[in-house]
């Protein structure tokens, strides 16, 4: 047998191997003199994609708690921005107002992990026996109430300024400002690709079976012997922590944290592309997510084409996502990719 | 300004969230799904009352009838249009919907009436009472001498006409008691050969009406643009399921809690967290919806 | 597995892998294509945006060989959300600040340039916005950017090493940050950041001055919860408590609320002179209206975004003697900014119109010192054309003659004297001006000098 054969070659695997060669390979560009040249123009294309692998991590949390276990988290940014803060306040030193504990990062992510999942717990302890919309409704009070006391409490959280003087890892260790760019987006590019693989994993298993079973029709399940609760609990914890993930991983990327990078906007996002992609194929939402936020950046750059002034075009923008939401759910439920009959949405 | 000052303000904010509140937990009760672009309905009724007032002879009380119609014209026609054709998929997708709409109404009212707010030009007087006695009771005075503005009593004065009204036509009308039974258990109505898209379609008509009317209220106190509504959203939402989502009396219940506990909790919070008051109301929404998710006056029990 | 669908659904999956894997991989192959090397050449040619201009540092007089056709400025405004109306009135004085310089000759007889993008008053669009300005429209310096901007992208604006002079941020953030610390020729401690605004520091310390001398020793405060609105009431505070006064209640409250009776019950139940109302456009109106009906009476005092016509407008009489502290209008060259500005349209002239004309004149005229569109050099010399002793010039025009001639200039701006402190911040008079029927009319000045009396050495 050839080393090929050898190779595992499940769909989660082949995810884990591309993702731990870019998390290398991003390594390298950290750590050794290797330098990457990157035409200015990209910088910011490159920049959309650190962001669009941090919301990848994000959709594939949603993913996991909608499209395989039906659980309606219209809050998500919530668990974004819990774990971005914990981890900012853990590690942030000379922050400007809040409070900052100057600890190493890798503590404050995993802190910033648990915080999310910690909360996510709390959400679905109270609220997981409520119908799908009430749950909507229930996790998009509880995004509204955090990003409240966020505002609020700023002797703890810094109000609208934020937590500044996060360390930012792998800035610290590259000086060019290509290769730190390129370095980003592969270390994080990597983390986003082997929680891929991780969920496929989960998903494919038998415990994926049952979720997408309780998804199907939950009465039947819990006839057939399952404690439904537990693994819709469970489902949902995992969502947040790997959106506390994303807000730790965004923190320290971004060196501060600040309530407006943690707006219902987040949210819609990260809907409007699992929706298009299709729920409940991991990848197919990452690529919904690619369309989304990939029209967003070419429009940008329509601006200089098209007659109309700044302010119009925002709006037209907004407009047109709209507009995608509703003829996606009403036109094509299952997303681009999905596969109609698994979600069971027959026309 | 003792407790009685503060229940004042409690009950006019309550009463025009109460009207609004009607007609969105009509649209659950009915049609089975949570409308998260009311509020953009709002906003339409609001702009439509703004040209209507500034376009049309006559006095105020004229541009609200224009409003309150406008209302349940767009109503109709956004239901058809979008909502009556997924009216089998489910309340998610209906939700989802209802959320992409209302981004693309927010922004088509922010391109088309332009960025900045404009304002009803209304004359308010004041009436002081202040020769009540305080009656004070440890650090809180429960009457003390208070005001109220011709606005609020208009406020106030609308959304007991509309309680009226809406009492009524559940009560004493076809159209009204056709919806209580379809309320109640879809199917049985269906049986009992009631037109169910009929009866749909009026509550939309009639949920435009409501709209457009809250929207001309609110914007007189504030002002009109295309977030007049959308701010109100979640209060509207908190007060139709907090009094028992598919039920008007309890909506009105639940508006005035609503209501109240703003006002109350601005008045009585430390001072560095008022800025917290309608937080307050989502915990008190989420705590009863834990405690008891049928509502205060809902009888069926949603669960998963 | 049932057969059908497992090779159905088999074969989308291939067929998705297969071109998901192609595009990838031939995306992939397209990037990396000549982008990888090893060490050695520190910035490449690409590295930083800028157009042409090879970072020769001149110390004095323009040699202008690597002259471009086109200079550009990026102005990141806000288009839209919570300043949109504000926008108008800086887009214009920008607009016109650039017509002037061209019309002059342009900076190292260049064209200049100005690409406005919106950001929405986002922290997220504001850096998208940026690179694109300075990596894309290949801008030398940026003449926009708010506090609720700048506050969370500081290190990311550091990376970008391009020099932001911004008409618009007055939080005390910045008022240690930012400039270039007293070295202009030495690039390695600067801060990036300038600003042609006076702080909240210094205007608010103006207004709360003013209120002393006229009496107000106690004070109401009603101040929406967003950082502008608190960093004004906070900046009041530190110099109207230090010198006597007292705060009888504080109430804080959120934006676009449909009432603030409550609040407004609240804080009238405590006993002071004077209130002060720190809050955005909109809800200031809602809560002065209420305030209006509800007879509550005493002195207001208004934050500097209010001092706009609609607001006198909606709340109507009761808010006539109300007044209002702005920053800079009345700075030396004023009356010729505002010539230049009225022909160029009509929008409505706000506490940061003028400062906005400042921040381009004043880049332009660093980059004519500087001979040279490289974002450093032209950091280095926006210390040196603002303050000293050279000869003072009000615009463009008369700066890049005095320059020609080899003389040292100092610009003396629209909105302040434009005298750049270490950290990149000015000091200017606070105009009080009081509301009446027809607008807000000017009542009194505080000097600049008096205002810098409160403000501590090396803390701004």
């Amino acid at each position: 047998m050839s080393v090929l054969d050898r190779l595992p070659s499940g769909r989660g695997d082949r995810a884990l191997i591309a993702g731990l060669v870019c998390l290398l390979l991003g390594a390298l560009f950290a750590v050794t003199p290797l330098r990457a040249q990157l035409p200015s123009a990209l910088y910011v294309f490159v920049e959309v994609g650190i962001l669009f692998v941090i919301y990848g991590i994000l959709v594939l949390g949603l993913d996991l708690q909608y499209g395989h276990t039906g659980l309606v988290n219209f809050g998500h940014v919530v668990f974004f921005a819990v774990g971005a803060y914990a981890t900012a306040m853990l590690t942030a030193q000379d922050t400007f107002a809040g409070i900052g504990l100057g600890y190493p990062w890798p503590l404050g992510l995993a802190v910033g992990v648990i915080a999310a999942a910690v909360l996510g717990a709390a959400v679905s302890l109270t609220s997981i026996r409520l119908r799908g919309d009430f749950l909507a409704i229930v996790t998009l009070a509880t995004a509204e109430i955090f990003h409240s006391i966020f505002v609020n409490f700023e002797n703890i959280f810094g109000g609208n300024v934020g937590i500044l003087g996060v360390p930012r890892p792998i800035a610290s260790l590259v000086s060019d400002s290509d290769t730190r760019l390129v370095a980003t987006l592969l270390v994080l590019g990597g983390v986003t690709l082997v929680t891929l693989a991780v969920v496929t994993r989960l998903t494919d298993a038998p415990y994926g079976r049952v979720l997408r079973a309780i998804r199907a029709d939950e009465l039947v399940t819990r006839s057939v012997g399952k404690s439904t609760i537990t693994y819709k609990t469970q489902a949902f914890v995992y969502g947040a922590a790997l959106a506390g993930l994303a807000g730790g991983l965004f923190a320290l990327y971004n060196g501060a944290v600040a309530p407006g990078f943690f707006t219902i906007q987040v949210t819609v996002t990260v809907w409007i592309g699992m929706l298009l992609g299709g729920a409940a194929n991991h990848r197919a939402v990452l690529a919904g997510l690619s369309i989304i936020m990939g029209l967003r950046l070419i429009s940008r750059f329509a601006l200089n084409v098209t007659p109309v002034s700044s302010d119009v075009f925002a709006s037209i923008r907004l407009i047109v996502v709209g507009l995608i939401l509703v003829a996606v759910i009403r036109y094509r439920p299952a997303g681009i990719w999905g596969d109609p009959q698994e979600l069971g949405v027959d026309q | 300004m003792g407790l009685l000052q503060e229940i004042i303000f409690g009950l006019v904010t309550g009463s025009y969230i109460a009207i609004a509140a009607i007609g969105f937990t009509l649209i659950y009760g009915i049609v089975n799904m949570i409308n998260f672009a009311y509020g953009e309905y709002i906003s339409i009724g609001a702009f439509i009352g703004f040209l209507a007032a500034n376009t049309l002879p006559g006095p105020l009380p004229v541009a609200v009838v224009v409003a309150m119609i406008g209302g349940g014209v767009v109503s109709i026609i956004l239901a058809r249009g979008f909502f009556t054709p997924i009216n089998y998929t489910g309340p998610v997708p209906m939700l989802l919907t209802s959320i992409g709409l209302g981004i693309v109404l927010r922004n088509g009212l922010r391109l088309v009436g332009g960025r900045s707010a404009r304002y009803f030009e209304t004359e308010t007087s004041t009436f002081q009472f202040d020769a009540i006695p305080d009656l004070p009771v440890g650090p809180v005075d429960l009457l003390g001498g208070f005001f109220v503005t011709s606005e609020q009593l208009v406020v106030v004065g609308s959304a007991v006409v509309v309680f009226a009204s809406i009492h009524l036509l559940l009560t004493r009308t076809d159209v009204g008691i056709a919806m209580r039974a379809m309320g109640d258990d879809e199917s049985l109505a269906r049986v009992r050969g009631i037109d169910t898209q009929l009866i749909r379609d009026s509550v939309w008509v009639l949920a435009g009406v409501l709209a457009g009317l809250a929207g001309v209220l609110m914007a007189v106190q504030t002002n009109v643009s295309a977030d007049t509504g959308f701010s109100h959203i979640l209060q509207i939402l908190s007060a139709a399921i907090l009094g028992g989502a598919g039920s008007p009396y309890g909506a009105i219940l639940g508006a005035y809690v609503i209501g109240l506990v703003l006002a109350v909790s601005t008045a009585f919070l430390p001072s560095s967290m008022t800025g917290l008051s309608s937080a307050v109301a989502f915990v008190i929404l989420i705590a009863v919806l834990l405690v008891k998710p049928s509502g205060i006056a809902g009888t069926e029990v949603r669960e998963a | 597995m049932p057969a059908k669908t497992g090779m159905l659904s088999d074969i989308t999956e291939r067929v998705d892998r297969r071109t998901f894997l192609t595009l990838a991989g031939s995306g992939g192959i397209a990037g990396l294509s000549g982008c990888i090397g090893f060490g050695g050449d520190e910035e490449s040619g690409d590295g930083g945006g800028g157009s042409g201009g090879d970072g020769s540092d001149s110390d004095g007089g323009n040699s202008g060989d690597d002259a471009p056709d086109t200079i550009v400025f990026g102005q990141p405004g806000a288009l839209s959300g919570s300043f949109d109306f504000l926008q108008p009135g800086v887009s214009q004085a920008a607009d016109a600040a650039v017509r002037h310089i061209n019309e002059a000759g342009g900076p190292l007889g260049a064209e200049l340039e100005l690409v406005r993008r919106d950001t929405a008053v986002d922290p997220q669009e504001a850096r998208t916005v940026a690179t694109q300005l300075v990596e894309n429209d290949n801008a030398a310096a940026i003449v926009g950017l708010f506090s609720s901007e700048i506050n969370p992208l500081w290190d990311y604006l550091q990376d970008l090493r391009t020099p932001i002079v911004t008409p618009w941020p007055g939080s005390t953030f910045l008022d240690t940050r930012g400039g270039d610390k007293g070295t202009p020729s030495d690039v390695s401690d600067d801060e990036w950041v300038w600003r042609t605004v006076v702080g909240d520091t210094v205007h608010t310390g103006g207004s709360a001055v003013y209120a002393l001398e006229e009496g107000f020793e106690t004070l109401g405060i009603i101040n929406g919860n967003t950082e502008g609105e608190r960093s004004y009431v906070d900046g009041f505070l530190s110099v109207y408590e230090q010198n006597g006064g007292t705060v009888a209640e504080r109430v804080e409250v959120e934006l676009g609320s449909s009432s603030y009776q409550s609040a407004l019950s609240r804080l009238f139940d405590a006993d002071f002179d004077a209130f002060l109302v720190s809050m955005p456009q909109e809800s200031a109106i809602t809560a002065l209206s209420d305030w209006s009906d509800g007879g509550y009476g005493r002195q207001p005092i208004l934050s500097d975004t209010l001092a706009q016509q609609a607001v006198i407008d909606q709340v109507g009489s009761d808010l006539h003697g109300a007044w209002v502290a702005s920053p800079g209008r009345s700075g030396p060259s004023y009356d010729t900014f505002e010539d230049i500005y009225n022909e160029e349209g009509d929008a409505e002239i706000n506490g940061w119109t003028p400062p906005s004309w400042d921040s381009v004149q004043i880049t332009a005229l660093a980059i004519e010192r500087a001979g040279s569109t490289d974002p450093e050099a032209i950091q280095k010399n926006l210390g040196p054309v603002s303050r000293g002793e050279g000869t003072t010039v009000s615009t463009f025009a008369e700066g890049k003659e005095a320059l020609a001639n080899g003389e040292e200039i100092t610009y003396r701006g629209a909105a302040t004297p434009t005298d750049f402190t270490e950290h990149g911040n000015v000091f200017g008079s606070v105009t009080i001006s009081t509301a009446e029927s027809g607008g807000f009319v000017e009542t009194t000045e505080v000097a600049a000098e008096d205002v810098r009396e409160y403000v501590a050495e090396g803390e701004y």
